[in-house]
């Protein structure tokens, strides 16, 4: 279903954000792709900023100052926001593959969509809490 | 490296599966890493000293190592994944092969470098 819909748009990409006559399952692959990127990018600049801790206390202490600013802790909510959408999607995957709920993959979707949302809203509370 | 219609190349099951298994560890070791760094420790890591001084725990270094070998792996056969869709060639997705599996190996070895100059700051003191 959802290679047939990537062709008919032309393929690519850039396809993937043409939103016309997507089916839920479309959407799906779409989000997984796009957090799964912004996760991997994440991943690289985690890594880059502990770095900080082998130059010492002032540089790592520097830095997690810097990382209280608003602007910071919405980035992290972004972060978290789609490693709960990749991760509750990533389970819908593993599970349509081994056969189980496949026909009811839609409603899954839904579901752990809803899920996704109530936990990003639980986690901007609680990143937010102490910074406002 | 799957081929169909004789063409393109397409991810191959073995790929497929070492992501499938990666990604259900990645759920599990995050969750764990997740928890222990930023709600258990104490006042959620957020000082040099006190990071430095929680990595003297051998449990903690030996679980952030696997989680990073984990995620990595997960994150570069992930990122493989959306490159297949842009149709490469056979002879770019051999160089996109071989970056890839430098990025990995280079991640991991800095990471874990980096695991041990935390531990040996809090040996230092």
């Amino acid at each position: 279903m959802e290679s047939k819909e990537i062709k008919k748009t032309g393929g690519g990409v850039w396809s993937w954000f043409d939103p016309r006559n997507r089916q839920p399952g479309t959407w799906a692959f779409i989000l997984n792709r796009v957090t799964g990127l912004g996760l991997t990018l994440y991943l690289f600049l985690h890594l880059m900023v502990l770095g900080l801790l082998a130059q010492g206390p002032d540089a790592f202490n520097t830095f997690i100052k810097l990382a209280s600013s608003p602007i910071v802790l919405f980035g992290e909510l972004l972060v978290v926001a789609a490693g709960i959408i990749h991760g509750l999607n990533g389970i819908r995957i593993g599970l349509t593959t081994f056969g189980v709920g496949v026909s009811k993959q839609k409603q899954m979707f839904y579901v752990f969509f809803a899920i996704a949302i109530v936990l990003s809203l639980y986690f901007a509370v609680v990143m937010f809490r102490h910074s406002v | 490296m799957n081929l169909q219609n004789g063409q393109k190349p397409v991810e191959a099951v073995g790929s497929w599966l070492i992501k499938l298994f990666t990604g259900a560890l990645v759920i599990i070791v995050l969750t764990v890493h997740f928890l222990v760094n930023h709600i258990l420790a104490p006042n959620g890591l957020l000082s040099y000293t006190e990071v430095v001084k929680y990595y003297q725990n051998p449990i903690i270094p030996i679980m952030e190592a696997i989680f990073l070998i984990v995620v990595v792996s997960h994150s570069l056969l992930g990122l493989r994944g959306i490159l297949l869709d842009l149709n490469p060639s056979r002879s770019l997705l051999r160089i996109l092969d071989a970056v890839l599996v430098i990025v990995g190996v280079v991640a991991v070895v800095y990471g874990i470098w980096l695991l041990g100059a935390v531990v040996a700051q809090g040996l230092k003191v």
